[in-house]
């Protein structure tokens, strides 16, 4: 699904070491990313790791207080509405004006969008079953979901942003919700996914691209096959000192007799590890993401100067001249 | 955008529109009556004769049965409407948007927000100023038969006849809708809007209003050995100048060594739509400059 990006036209989305300060807290930081056109990317994070205020970036709501964002080439510098014309917003809590019906919102969706598919919106709320005189306010929860979600495809911007678009709803509801998302991205191969949660689960199946982001830094980011590809689950024995394990460690945990630990790794250096009593399996998922987000988001407090960097590496597709930039 | 703005406030317009309504079933019921009770009592004959001196009882009769609205408690009542109209109108324009979420909605259509916010306050100011002067016309034509015995000067009529109704209206609603934005809360909005706009209306016609233009002197000659009737104190009807309309401030300087009588300072009765005028104008520059202040404030908090 993801498109070779090799003809030179631009990525769906880049950030360039986004950061947004609140007071003298910064929500975000050095946030660089590239997403592709046609990805399905997840944004993974515990609350208040800074997704929203990503999301909130990346569709112009938020003025970042350093670095820059570009959908599909437009930056902050390029007029405001050519960056509101290129982004489908589902915000959390899918908030609509609660006095409208359905059909006034499709009717505010038309007059604030020049590509506005009106077709769509309505043939959609058909399927569903939601009648389109009903009022926002007489909607449930999973509904009013489906008629935000409904207003941002409608919009027929190329990238879509959904921030917790299931965390308020009810495991039916979810799984409806996430279904529609799917059908949409399969449906139009160029449209591109961004969908933050702090609910895992939901989006294995759903995403093939993957940003884990804590404490308001990103720790991981890239195509999903590649990041499962490049780490394994060790079991060693107890006494197997961290050094002595090849790659990063993610994540160890450590039981009577055997240690579990989850590193970032390549073939070469498992392969001259391949001692008697060691185990090395494949991650799943879950697996993955669950690691990172146990780790402390500043990593410098158990891990080297030097592993630090590695991850930082890591989280950066692009080129990492972080000193001779400055 | 237009349907949008007036798909969100259309509650609110047919709120204004009902008040209006109930406004003019009271006025055209009370001034139906005021104008018999007018053609009936000899005044208009008794007016042109005098500008008013020559019967000052029919005038405190006629006054009397229909001027009795104008106490402290209807004073109070028609001193703070116009604020409530502009807080109730302007305090939800942002704060509402905020509280429930919504701005993320609005903000991200294909609109920018400095459009979004021209537009509503666009529309919404053009219908408080409709609201405002159809108020006043109202209300002018009700008091008709009544300002040709009272002016339009005096305080409680000056206040609802001209212009400067509709531009406390524009006030209160200009700092409602800055204060919406900065709270991000409807009704702290609408107190925070309210008493500094209440402030101002009071301090501008107590304080600053007597003294837009140098008041003139009127010296009351009053006759040897016998006390001076006909308008000696405040408010009095026809005034001690003999020229209905004119506004006394109070007494003035002295007088000369063997002269028997008064000095009044007053404001002339042509002077209204020179007073109306600068009062409106203070009071919509201040509305300029807080809706001028919230469209930066809301361009610069994210471009």
């Amino acid at each position: 699904m993801i498109k070779d990006d090799a003809g030179g036209s631009p990525p769906a989305l880049r950030t360039d070491r986004l950061g947004r300060r609140y007071g003298r807290v910064w929500g975000l930081r050095d946030c660089t990313l590239e997403v592709p056109t046609g990805a399905i990317a997840a944004l993974v994070g515990p609350n208040g790791a800074g997704k929203t205020t990503l999301l909130e970036m990346i569709i112009g709501l938020l003025q970042p207080t350093e670095g820059q964002v570009s959908v599909l080439g437009e930056t902050s510098h390029s007029p405001m509405t050519a960056r509101l014309a290129r982004v489908g917003y589902v915000a959390q809590d899918h908030p609509l004006y609660r006095d409208f019906s359905v059909a006034d919102m499709f009717h505010l969706g038309r007059a604030m969008n020049p590509r506005w598919d009106q077709g769509l919106a309505q043939a959609r709320m058909e399927t569903l079953g939601i009648p389109l005189k009903r009022r926002v306010k007489g909607l449930s929860g999973g509904q009013r979901a489906q008629v935000s979600l409904t207003m941002a495809l409608a919009k027929r911007a190329p990238l879509l942003v959904l921030d917790e678009p299931v965390s308020s709803l009810d495991p039916v509801a979810r799984l409806e919700f996430m279904r529609e998302v799917m059908a949409a991205a399969a449906a139009d191969s160029g449209l591109t996914v961004l969908i933050s949660s702090h609910v895992v689960s939901e989006l294995e199946r759903l995403c093939d691209w993957l940003i884990i982001l804590t404490g308001g830094q990103v720790q991981l980011a890239g195509p999903t096959d590649n990041l499962l590809a490049a780490h394994r689950l060790l079991t060693v024995p107890r006494a197997t000192s961290d050094a002595e394990l090849p790659g990063l460690i993610i994540h160890r945990t450590d039981s009577d007799r055997h240690s579990s630990a989850l590193v970032r790794t390549d073939p070469v250096r498992l392969a001259a590890t391949d001692r008697p009593g060691w185990q090395a399996d494949s991650v799943s998922f879950e697996q993955l993401v669950m690691a990172y987000l146990q780790r402390p988001s500043n990593a410098t407090a158990q891990n080297s100067a030097t592993q630090d960097d590695t991850a930082r590496a890591t989280a950066r597709p692009g080129p990492t001249t972080k000193a001779v930039s400055r | 955008m237009i349907w949008v703005s007036w798909r969100q406030h259309r509650g609110q317009a047919i709120a204004c529109l009902g008040l209006l309504a109930v406004l003019a079933i009271y006025a055209v019921v009370l001034g139906d009556s005021m104008r018999t009770a007018f053609g009936q009592d000899g005044l208009i004959t008794c007016l042109a004769r005098s500008q008013g001196t020559g019967c000052p009882d029919a005038i405190t009769t006629f006054t009397n049965r229909f001027g009795s609205e104008v106490n402290v408690a209807f004073w109070s009542v028609t001193l703070i409407v116009p604020g409530l109209i502009g807080v109730l109108v302007g305090a939800p324009l942002i704060a509402r948007e905020l509280e429930y979420g919504t701005w993320r909605l609005a903000w991200s259509q294909t609109v920018s927000r400095a459009r979004w916010l021209t537009v509503k306050l666009g529309l919404v100011t053009g219908g408080l100023v409709v609201f405002g002067a159809a108020m006043t016309a109202l209300i002018t034509w009700y008091r008709a038969p009544m300002d040709r015995l009272t002016g339009r000067f005096l305080p409680n009529i000056y206040d609802f006849e001209g212009l400067v109704l509709t531009a406390y209206i524009l006030c209160a609603f200009g700092f409602a809708v800055l204060a919406g934005l900065l709270l991000r809360r409807s009704i702290p909005a609408m107190v925070a809007a309210f008493v500094p706009w209440l402030a101002i209306r009071l301090v501008v016609e107590f304080l600053f209003r007597p003294h837009f233009e140098a008041p003139l002197t009127y010296t009351q000659v009053c006759p040897q050995n016998s006390p001076c009737f006909g308008g000696e104190g405040l408010g009095f009807l026809p005034p001690v100048t003999g020229h209905i309309g004119d506004w006394v401030l109070g007494q003035g300087g002295g007088l000369g060594a063997n002269q028997v009588g008064n000095t009044w300072l007053y404001q002339p009765a042509d002077r209204f739509w020179t007073f109306q005028s600068i009062e409106a104008g203070i009071f919509v520059l201040l509305t300029a400059a807080a809706l001028g202040a919230t469209i930066w404030l809301l361009h610069r908090r994210a471009a």
